[in-house]
């Protein structure tokens, strides 16, 4: 019933030396020579906060920048990344801080069930490199190859607004008061003080 | 607000950078939960605390039981989803990411066959071929599966058949994905090709070779699934109507549409236990029914439930690849990743149901409803799935929000060798009420009245029965029309809008968690339960099995034990992905997670509570009944300074005990009527909501672009109004992708023609409306903090609302789902020849002139308002069931009082003749009454 | 989806190309060309027409020029959208080509080359199997046309590239190259009507570059694109319009998404005098879209004479 039909898989292609710097690390994998950045990110540099979608370009959960270009890891070929800077969303962060965008998404709503995440969060991390002040038209241009499912696109259009409020320094980064911070007295009250509302 | 970034945590003196940032993985923290003390403590949010118990919050809706277990703390407040932080950092685990040492990667090999016998497969090629470790067929999991316990008709792979272009035949394990995929090429199956059935029409009639057999329950030898009839009132009442409509609706098969594609790991661990890791939103039943396929006991499987990439009810089914990858890696000793690609999505399917609805509705001069009659018939594709409940909810979940004179259901679920259809978001209820409310729109235009005052005269009050016997509780239907109303500028633009500009309304009515759950026969085990842990650390463990897809139930449960323990939600720790450490809970369907869970959590954190206050009351002296707990501290109501701190307490609470532990649990009180059926739409509370949309259609090309929706849901009581307002703008866009682009095409060759993301038309950003979300607070009695659902019911009326406003701006409505722009285009042409115009600019736009009815109707919507607001606060609690609107005592039985008033599950012989598409199933004798033996 | 095997070749100027194309002419090897990847990465992972070499465009030198007179092949579609350099009839076709992401891998040359769509066609291996393969992808199986059955010589597989149209009423240039040398055509001839044959490349050629007139930025015009969703979509139908400034007498118009190749429609603008609505009815009698795209044919055709009336609205 099967017959030359089929493409075969096997021998696969031949593997080279890819390397890249990802997230600010120099990694060299071994990968197929024809290879789909995606797959390389996925499965040899462990990106695994890059998510598969659809394969084809339309639903933009793979969305990295290259190069400060917001690009469809899924329809990219490895080796024309090969060499390049490339962010995911593992690398939008400073350290163990989030970045303001992380932030808004988080604060407002913009992501719910978090797969599309990650492709939101770089294509919007690119349009705020360019431009810090923008309308929801360009937002919505700029996030027209992201599919969200879950959000209906509102509350993520309000994420990156606030986000672009923190990047032109109209806004404070509420990343002051969601960090960690001591405790000035961490064995209990030694003077009780005495909430509002329950006056004597 | 929220739980920052904190996967680095270290002692330090908090050192800062050149840039004035800390030094990450430095930061010192202070003992958690110590509280108590300046100025970490924050002060009680009065605000947020029902006046009730001596805080600010207005409680219009009246009070609840709960409100003595406000603390301000986090119920009401807008706060972000506490795994946030985990998916916009990227390390939320979905079902690919999990990767385990030496894996190897599975394929499933699929029917190219609509239906075919198996006559023989030869895996030996497969075998023969260097890197595969196992191969699988029908053979190794003889046992039948399926999600319901009434309808089991799966099987890990075809065992006789195929039944769908895409249903599994054998699944194959290899190194890696390249040789998995040729090794599934080089599977040989023989297939005898068998006659496919694919318009659903035909389903109904008696075939050689039906897709499944039922025995002695099979209905004749049709493809008939199941087949439901429910008559309730006093069917003379539709006589002599003086309006009526009348439409034969057709709806296209929708998908869920999910972003991230099904993907398993199985692995059986050292000790031959299971671990499964699956995006499930039903993870107890998937565990259930690998243990029935597999062949071993529950205890020896642990499911865990990865984060959830979307499920919309699309991943509540337990799936045959589940089984296949347990049965690859038992075989292989390996783990096993299965992932899909896309299209194998949409072959595994189970989205909405492709139908034919045909509605005929009546009112009465006094424009009360005198009648439903609907008739069903819904395409369930290859297997049962959720179809039984499908069957009914079809019907049943129009009997509300509008009382009405009597309810005539048809419906019937027909197998075709389609992709099964199941449960998606508003399951069931969907097309019925899209084609309800634009009858009602429809018969507000022959009574000359307003659609929105037709039905404020026409609705339920709070605390009363529908038709069918479900229980309303609480009600927000009013209270919803009145604020679209509002916020729409509806009377300004109602019938007002020049050509191509439309405004339109729909509502919506949905269940607020099933009655009666599934598995549990006779209904004796809670439906949800919660553990809760604390130990010296002040840190709280949440144990829950529900499944959290992105809709927030992980939130809502932190959020409510917060909440009862006073404690920020950051010292909440939810664990809920494993069987072996959750209690079981059925899952996230028919919107129940929040009502039946948070049920749970706040009974188990209430005994926590107590365990705390009588510790203090040890060491204070005073009655836990005078203790007030705020921010990690514990303290005299009279007098703040005598207090001492969370820690305190809970040291205290714990001499001589170890750690606190407690168990809630929630079970549905007993509800609902006795007839057949009667336990389907049956639910402890129903959600309700009302749409207003504007829209603006292009006369010359058909395309319709929705601007502006007014979007009104009454969820009880918004635990968390940013999730509340993220699912009611999430269910605009998907219902907007069903009414206007969404489609799962299936052409002339009966193949899915658009298994892709590109093809299957989801709307974009660019479609999106602007969207208004109305959270209407009815405040449930039985709902936890009064909340009932917000996920599913916010769905339901963005499609009538559109289809209204369609009709608004261009003069017709269109039966046929979705409006894409080919068949908005060709109504218009038809229309043009009609009126003997040419340019389509000349289109008459409907306008209105209100009858002698307007004014009455206003006038018995304000009576109704007065009534509906004492019985929402209690004041007013006489009985009320359907048909008091109609004269009748709600004390005597209705069929005591009304000639004629019955109900039935079954047509009479005289019945026969009239009865709809679907109702023709009830002509065919089920085998056991054909002398048919099995 | 892992992409089938095959050998990648780098080239890094344009002889290069050619001689690697001319080497595995010489060889018998069948091959492809990759600009952007974005048509042919999804179809090769579905397994459609795969070949065992793939040469890349990417990496040659000096092919991604944008100005007013000359567009490189490689030049991505969302720089001539944001480009104030190019004609604006070019940049807006360019700005409706399916997403802002797509359009920063996609490229001027894969556009103008797109590979027909048809949907018993661009579906995965499994599912062409299942209707036993098709005539544009036959597999060596000698498969009928699923679209118009019982003849198996034509393909009607649709073109659905957005540029072509306007690069037609703006009267521009192919430059084609390969082994054999360069050469160059109005783009109206760069085209064969074949769902298969698709156009006038030899083997071993690919298109270098576009050149438009000297005085193309005295045009004007417009393209009207339809699809269901503002994004992503390809153009169920598509028309573009242009005219000298000032000067209706000089009207174009192209179409695109119709049929196999996007077509000028000189002929029916000559003899409709210019007068809009005759246009539109003349194209519509000479189109026949078929059924192998989202929206039906007939409506398709339908809105071709929308279309163009709201092309050449001033």
């Amino acid at each position: 019933m099967v017959g030359d039909e089929y493409v075969s898989m096997i021998p696969a292609a031949t593997s080279e030396v890819w390397s890249a710097e990802v997230n600010g690390q120099v990694r060299e994998v071994l990968a197929p020579s024809n290879a789909i950045l995606l797959d390389v990110l996925r499965d040899k540099a462990g990106c695994l906060g890059v998510k598969r979608g659809c394969d084809m370009g339309t639903c933009g959960c793979c969305t990295v920048m290259i190069d400060g270009q917001p690009r469809l890891s899924c329809l990219t070929m490895a080796q024309d990344a090969h060499g390049s800077s490339i962010t995911t969303v593992e690398g939008l962060a400073d350290g163990a801080h989030l970045a303001p965008i992380q932030q808004c998404f988080a604060e407002h709503g913009g992501s719910q069930c978090g797969f599309c995440t990650p492709g939101f969060l770089v294509a919007s991390q690119a349009l705020l490199n360019t431009n810090s002040n923008p309308s929801d038209a360009e937002i919505a241009c700029a996030i027209e190859g992201n599919l969200c499912r879950c959000t209906g696109y509102q509350q993520i259009i309000e994420s990156i607004q606030a986000a672009a409020a923190i990047h032109r320094g109209e806004a404070e980064s509420a990343r002051a008061a969601s960090d960690p911070h001591p405790d000035p007295n961490p064995s209990g009250p030694e003077e009780p003080t005495m909430p509002p509302g329950h006056a004597r | 607000m929220s739980g920052g970034y904190k996967q680095q945590p270290g002692s330090g003196s908090g050192e800062v950078r050149k840039d004035g940032k800390r030094v990450a993985g430095k930061q010192s923290f202070g003992p958690p939960g110590s509280g108590g003390s300046r100025p970490e403590m924050k002060p009680r949010d009065l605000d947020f605390i029902p006046e009730m118990v001596g805080g600010n919050e207005k409680q219009p809706a009246g009070a609840h039981i709960h409100d003595r277990a406000r603390t301000g703390t986090t119920v009401g407040k807008a706060i972000p989803l506490v795994d946030a932080n985990a998916k916009v950092t990227g390390q939320a685990w979905y079902g690919d990411d999990v990767r385990l040492p030496n894996e190897i990667i599975g394929r499933i090999v699929r029917s190219p066959h609509h239906y075919a016998k198996v006559v023989s497969i030869d895996t030996s090629k497969a075998e023969a071929l260097p890197g595969v470790i196992a191969v699988a067929t029908g053979e190794d999991a003889p046992n039948k599966f399926g999600v319901l316990p009434v309808t089991k008709d799966e099987h890990a792979m075809a065992v006789e058949k195929v039944r769908h272009v895409g249903d599994l035949v054998a699944c194959v394990a290899a190194v890696d994905e390249a040789t998995a995929r040729e090794a599934a090429s080089l599977i040989e199956v023989e297939y005898e090709v068998l006659d496919s059935i694919h318009d659903m029409k035909k389903g109904l009639e008696d075939v050689d070779e039906p897709i499944h057999w039922r025995g002695k329950y099979h209905v004749g030898t049709t493809n008939v699934q199941k087949r439901v009839f429910q008559e309730f009132g006093d069917r003379s009442m539709v006589e002599n109507p003086n309006a009526m409509y009348h439409g034969k609706w057709k709806y296209m098969g929708v998908n869920h549409g999910f972003t991230e594609p099904h993907a398993v790991v199985a692995h059986w661990d050292s000790n031959g236990r299971l671990q499964l890791y699956t995006p499930q939103q039903v993870p107890h039943y998937a565990h259930r029914a690998l243990a029935t396929v597999l062949d071993v006991p529950m205890h020896q499987i642990n499911v865990i439930r990865t984060f959830v990439g979307g499920g919309f009810g699309g991943k509540s089914d337990p799936f045959p690849h589940e089984m296949c990858a347990a049965i690859l890696s038992r075989k292989a000793g390996k783990p096993v990743r299965i992932t899909f690609d896309r299209e194998e999505v949409f072959w595994v399917n189970r989205g909405r149901h492709p139908s034919h609805i045909e509605v005929q509705m009546y009112a009465d001069e006094e424009a009360r409803i005198s009648g439903f009659d609907i008739d069903a018939l819904i395409d369930g594709g290859g297997f049962a799935s959720f179809g039984h409940v499908t069957s009914y909810y079809n019907g049943v979940l129009a009997t509300a929000p509008y009382e009405l004179g009597s309810f005539h259901y048809t419906g019937a679920r027909v197998w075709t060798n389609k992709p099964a259809s199941g449960a998606m978001r508003g399951h069931g209820a969907v097309n019925t009420r899209c084609a309800v409310e634009v009858g009602l729109d429809d018969m507000s235009e022959q009574l000359g009245v307003d659609p929105i005052d037709l039905r404020l005269a026409n609705l339920l009050p709070p605390h009363s029965r529908t038709i069918s016997g479900f229980r309303i509780t609480s009600n927000g239907m009013r209270q919803a029309l009145q604020e679209v109303r509002k916020g729409s500028d509806w009377d300004n633009k109602f019938r007002k809008l020049p050509l191509g500009k439309g405004i339109g309304i729909g509502c919506g009515f949905f269940i607020s968690g099933s009655g009666l759950p599934i598995h549990w026969d006779p209904n004796k085990f809670p439906h949800a339960t919660v553990h809760i842990q604390v130990d010296m650390d002040g840190g709280v463990t949440v144990h829950t099995g529900a499944a959290d897809i992105g809709q927030g139930s992980t939130t809502a449960v932190a959020q409510v034990v917060a909440e009862v323990l006073a404690l920020p939600i950051e010292m909440i720790h939810v664990r809920s992905h494993e069987s072996d450490t959750s209690p079981v809970d059925l899952g996230s369907y028919s919107s129940r997670v929040t009502f039946m869970n948070a049920n749970a959590a706040i009974r188990a954190a209430l005994e926590i509570k107590e365990k705390l206050l009588n510790a203090a009351w040890d060491t204070l002296g005073y009655h836990p009944d005078t203790l007030v707990l705020n921010d990690r501290r514990i303290y005299y109501k009279h007098d703040p300074a005598i207090g001492m701190s969370y820690l305190e307490a809970l040291h205290k609470a714990q001499e001589d005990k170890g750690a606190l532990i407690s168990s809630g649990a929630y079970r549905s009180p007993p509800m609902g009527g006795v007839h057949k059926g009667a336990a389907a739409g049956l639910a402890p509370a129903y959600s309700f909501s009302a749409y207003v949309a504007e829209v603006e259609v292009d006369v010359e090309t058909g395309i319709i672009k929705c601007t502006d929706v007014w979007a009104a849901h009454d969820c009880g009581k918004a635990l968390n109004p940013l999730a509340v307002e993220g699912q009611i703008i999430g269910s605009c866009h998907m219902g907007l992708g069903q009414v206007l682009t969404e489609q799962m095409v299936y052409g002339r060759t009966g193949h899915l023609q658009n298994a892709n993301l590109l093809d299957y038309k989801i709307p974009s950003v660019h479609e999106m409306p602007n969207v208004t979300p109305i959270i209407i607070e009815s405040c449930d009695p039985e709902g936890p903090f009064g909340a009932k659902e917000a996920g599913e019911g916010p769905l339901l009326p963005i499609l009538p609302a559109v289809v209204n406003a369609v009709y608004d701006a261009i003069g017709i409505r269109i039966n046929d789902l979705p409006l894409t722009p080919d068949k908005v285009w060709a109504a218009i042409a038809k229309k043009m020849k009609v009126e003997g115009i040419d340019d389509p600019s000349e289109l008459p736009v409907p306008r209105i002139d209100f009858s002698d009815l307007q004014e009455k109707l206003a006038k018995r919507a304000a009576e109704h308002e007065i009534r509906d607001k004492k019985r929402q606060r209690s004041e007013d609690t006489n009985a009320y069931v359907n048909g008091v609107l109609f004269g009748f005592n709600p004390d005597i039985p209705l069929e005591d009082q009304v000639e004629g008033w019955k109900s039935a599950d079954k047509p009479q012989p005289e019945q026969l003749a009239e009865l709809g598409l679907a109702g023709k199933a009830w002509l065919k004798q089920e085998q056991r009454h054909m002398g048919g033996e099995n | 989806m892992l992409m089938p095997p095959f050998e990648l070749h780098r080239p890094g100027t344009v002889e290069e190309a050619c001689k690697i194309a001319a080497e595995l002419l010489e060889a018998g090897q069948e091959f492809d060309w990759i600009a952007g990847g974005t048509d042919l990465i999804p179809n090769y992972k579905w397994h459609i027409n795969t070949k065992p070499h793939v040469i890349s465009l990417s990496g040659i030198e000096g092919v991604s020029q944008i100005s007013m007179n000359e567009i490189g092949c490689m030049a991505r579609l969302h720089d001539i959208a944001q480009s104030d350099q190019v004609h604006p009839l070019i940049s807006e076709a360019a700005s409706k080509v399916a997403s802002s992401l797509i359009r920063r891998n996609a490229t001027l040359g894969g556009n103008l080359c797109l590979d027909t769509r048809c949907f018993w066609f661009n579906q995965t291996e499994e599912w062409r199997s299942s209707i036993d393969w098709c005539h544009k992808c036959d597999c060596g199986t000698g498969a009928d046309c699923r679209v118009i059955p019982n003849q198996n010589e034509l393909c009607v597989a649709t073109y659905q590239g957005d540029i072509a149209p306007n690069l037609m009423v703006l009267d521009a240039r192919v430059h084609l190259i390969g082994p054999n040398g360069e050469r160059d055509m109005p783009i109206t001839e760069f085209y064969q009507l074949d769902g298969m044959t698709r156009n006038v490349l030899q083997p071993g050629e690919f298109m270098l570059k576009v050149t438009l007139p000297d005085d193309v930025s005295d045009w004007t015009g417009a393209y009207r694109k339809l699809r269901l969703r503002d994004t992503w979509d390809f153009p169920e139908a598509g028309a573009a319009a242009a005219w000298r400034k000032g000067d209706r007498s000089t009207l174009r118009v192209a179409t695109t998404a119709l049929e196999s190749i996007p077509r000028r429609h000189d002929t029916e603008v000559a003899e409709s005098n210019g007068d809009v609505k005759s246009i539109c009815d003349a194209v519509y009698k000479s189109t026949k879209p078929v059924n192998n795209t989202s929206l039906p044919p007939r409506y398709r055709r339908n809105m071709i004479k929308v279309l163009i009336k709201r092309a050449c609205e001033e």
